[in-house]
This record gives C-alpha cells, sequence and structure tokens, in this order.
C-alpha cells in the first residue's frame, strides 16, 4: 500500500527548477473572486478542482493567480496544484453567501381541523447559488387564515434548518404558512376541512314509500360542515329485524328511505359518533 | 552476475524515484459508512431508515467516486438530485481536458443533525476520510490523505433516498 502524499514528496525531492510554491486565501465567500499567490521564477501549470470546477491552466509563478467569482460559486473545499518541476498542492474552503432564497417544506397540503401537531414547516437559507447558508439566521414562521394572524413564531436556524410544529386551527379554509427572512418569503397554502363529526342529530317520518330519516347539518366539533360525501349510517331495528342504510353527506345533510311499513327504531352513526334515536310509528 | 544486480538495483531504485504513477487501488474499494442517529430530531429516525440511508449513502460516494475517475456523468443519475448533481456533472465537463479525481479509502463517519418532522429531509454532518488523488491524463498530481467535514441533505425518492446537498465545511 503506497502512503499518502509519497507521490507528492518524491516528485518534490526531484525538483530541479526553482523552488515554487502557492499561497491559497484563507476563506472565501462563494461568488467572490480571489487570487491564489505563487513564488518561484518560470512557467507553471496551474490545477483547482473543487465543486462545480476543474480547471487547468497554464500560469507564471512569481505572479498571483486570479480565480474568478463564477468558479467559486459552489461552497465547499477546494484544492488548487502548481506543478512545474515539481507539484505543491493546498486547499481552502468556499462558504455560502447571504441568504437569497428560502426553501420551505409544509405538511401536510390538507388537513383536518384542531388536530394536535397536526401541521409543520421546515425552512432553509440558500444564497443565491444555492449554498446551504449555515450560519444561524433568524426565520419568522407565520400562520394566517385571511386577515386572522393563527400563528407567529420565530426560529434560529441550526444548521442551516429551522422549523415549527403546531395544531391545526379551528375554521374550516385555506390557511397560508409563511417563513420570512429579512426580506425574503416563502409562502404556502393549507387547505384546512372539517375533522369528524360531531353531535349527530337526525330526524324521520314516514312517507308513503317508507321512512323519510335525515340528518340536521352535520358539523365538526368545531361547528365546521363536514366535507360532502362523509357517508352516515342509518339503522332501522323493527318487528322484522334490522335494516342499515349508508348514507353520503350532500350539502351537509344526509338522507335515507328506509322501505319498511311497521314501527321502527332508527339511529345513525359517523365514524365514531352516535345520533340520537328517533322512534317512527308503523303506517296507519 | 556483479553487472546484472548492479542493473537490478538501479532499475529498483529508478522505480522508486520515478514520477509514473503506482497502480492505484481498484476504485469502488469498499466505502465505509458508519451512522449515529442519537441527536435526530425532532422525527425518531427509524431503524429501517437508518439502514436505507446509510446504504445510499454508501452507493451515493461509490458512484461519485466513478463518476469523478473515469468521467461518467451518467453514474450520478442513482444517487444524486438537485444542486449535489448539478455541481458533480459540471466538475466531470470540466475535466475533460484529461483530469480525473479518486477518492479511495473511504471512511464516513455520519451524524444525523436533523430530521424533519415529517419524515421528508434529512441533514448529516459527515466526517469523511479518504485519500484523494488528482490526475492528468496518466500522470498523478498529488496524492494527499485527507479528513473533510461535509454537511449533507438527503430526501428521499420513491424507493431511495438521494444527496440533494453536499457541502464540505471547514468544522462543524
Amino acid at each position: 500500500m503506497r502512503r499518502p502524499g509519497l507521490i507528492c514528496t518524491i516528485l518534490a525531492l526531484l525538483g530541479t527548477g526553482s523552488a515554487q510554491d502557492l499561497q491559497v486565501p484563507a476563506a472565501v465567500v462563494a461568488g467572490t473572486q480571489a487570487t491564489i499567490a505563487t513564488t518561484g521564477s518560470g512557467k507553471a501549470t496551474f490545477y483547482l478542482v473543487g465543486p462545480g470546477i476543474s480547471r487547468k491552466s497554464d500560469v507564471v509563478l512569481g505572479a498571483e493567480i486570479s480565480v474568478s467569482f463564477e468558479e467559486l460559486r459552489n461552497a465547499g473545499h477546494y484544492v488548487a496544484v502548481l506543478c512545474s518541476s515539481e507539484c505543491r498542492s493546498a486547499s481552502f474552503f468556499v462558504r455560502a453567501a447571504k441568504p437569497a432564497r428560502l426553501a420551505f417544506l409544509v405538511h401536510p397540503s390538507r388537513v383536518a381541523v384542531a388536530q394536535a401537531d397536526a401541521l409543520s414547516g421546515v425552512a432553509l437559507p440558500f444564497d443565491r447559488y444555492r449554498n446551504l447558508v449555515l450560519a444561524p439566521v433568524a426565520i419568522n414562521f407565520q400562520l394566517s387564515a385571511g386577515n386572522t394572524s393563527l400563528l407567529s413564531r420565530p426560529a434560529r436556524t441550526v444548521d442551516g434548518v429551522a422549523w415549527f410544529r403546531t395544531t391545526s386551527g379551528k375554521a374550516a379554509g385555506i390557511v397560508q404558512a409563511t417563513a420570512t427572512l429579512d426580506d425574503l418569503s416563502a409562502r404556502r397554502a393549507i387547505q384546512q376541512v372539517a375533522s369528524d363529526p360531531c353531535n349527530l342529530r337526525i330526524s324521520g317520518q314516514r312517507s308513503p314509500a317508507g321512512v323519510l330519516v335525515q340528518t340536521e347539518p352535520v358539523r365538526d366539533c368545531t361547528g365546521n360542515p363536514v366535507t360532502d360525501g362523509t357517508i352516515v349510517t342509518f339503522t332501522a331495528t323493527g318487528a322484522k329485524g334490522m335494516t342499515t342504510v349508508d348514507a353520503p353527506v350532500k350539502q351537509g345533510v344526509a338522507r335515507a328511505q328506509i322501505k319498511s311499513a311497521g314501527a321502527l327504531m332508527i339511529s345513525a352513526a359517523c365514524g365514531v359518533v352516535m345520533g340520537n334515536e328517533v322512534s317512527v310509528g308503523a303506517q296507519p | 552476475m556483479r553487472s546484472e544486480l548492479r542493473r537490478m538495483a538501479l532499475v529498483s531504485i529508478l522505480a522508486c524515484f520515478s514520477a509514473v504513477p503506482l497502480p492505484s487501488r481498484a476504485q469502488d474499494s469498499a466505502v465505509q459508512v458508519r451512522l449515529d442517529s442519537k441527536r435526530a430530531g425532532p422525527r425518531t429516525l427509524e431503524n429501517l431508515t437508518e439502514r436505507g440511508i446509510v446504504r445510499d449513502y454508501r452507493l451515493a460516494w461509490t458512484s461519485m467516486s466513478r463518476a469523478l475517475a473515469l468521467n461518467r456523468p451518467d453514474l450520478l443519475d442513482g444517487p444524486f438530485a438537485g444542486e449535489a448533481k448539478q455541481w458533480l456533472r459540471q466538475t466531470i465537463t470540466d475535466q475533460h481536458s484529461g483530469l480525473s479525481q479518486r477518492y479511495l479509502d473511504q471512511d464516513h463517519q455520519l451524524e444525523a443533525v436533523f430530521y424533519a418532522p415529517e419524515g421528508d429531509a434529512i441533514e448529516l454532518h459527515d466526517t469523511a476520510r479518504y485519500r484523494f488523488e488528482l490526475l492528468d491524463g496518466d500522470k498523478l498530481l498529488c496524492d494527499q490523505a485527507m479528513t473533510v467535514h461535509y454537511v449533507v441533505l438527503m430526501t428521499p425518492s420513491a424507493d431511495r433516498w438521494m444527496v440533494r446537498q453536499l457541502q464540505a465545511v471547514p468544522e462543524f
């Protein structure tokens, strides 16, 4: 197994030209120009490899090597190598510039109201070259419905990430989630929908075809009409046994026709919620 | 006999001091990856997820090493996405002047520092140790043992975790 650095050492021992060296910058901000100082005399070949760059160019020893801002757009680790009769290398880091955009992940896009810790968001600041900004910055998370503010929570990024988690609001409708960093902001829309039904109430009346039974407007526990299509199960118990009918909620109300001439005891259920019972007499 | 010994000794000395690169070990030599998930939060990292991340991060470095050694951007298509894939492709495009890079004897100590509440992103700190070689054609320009710290963002796709950000930093 070769020892690390063996080749570079051998090359250095064999050097016959004037000794050259290079001095790289201590710290560089992404998207800024930098210079690399060289010593020695004569011609040499300069190499620069790093994230998104692999450059080879002829240079004159003793002169400064200019590295353009475009070559240093990506934050990360760069290795500079200078070769004439021998090769010398040095490395340096480019760090992210100031934040220029926010990545904002919000979950879920549709959520039932009043659910504990159901909403969460993650914000990551990036500079204009899409490098993750790791220096701590303050981000403010906000939730609003119309002109009503539901949440305002400041957070500081740690390792380039800030996040929040909260309970969903009480009213169905669109909620705007916003992450703000100085004059930067990112916004996402969340659809809040009614939760499970609450206080299910039904009424029934005899009709020529049997019994027409229907619910009052079905709402969740915070008063939002449940989503159309929610299934309500009606159960009728009479002298001939038990009958069940599933009916979807339409415009807030579920209806069903139960064909029976005899007296019935009818109840309703939706999810885990039981409604009241109604008694309908036999057909005269 | 004596002249033969002298010739062999001379050849040996010349071989030792030759600038011709010695053959490198296989570029896809095993990439060691270990993950410490004790600090991961706010979501807890499940065992199955942890194994998937280790598997896919190892694949990412294996693919990256081969892509940069062979100048084949197609090898990046599976494990990389977003910004990481873009700059790696750009590096390979630039290397058409004859340059290539090798990452050998890789050892990655990962630490999960953030796992999103819904599990749709994870940030890792990688203390990577490897031997870095830079070649111009067949000429070995540099061969260094390095320890580099990387901040890594990975996101799940349909069947794997993909590296979206791979950003070296001086320290964590």
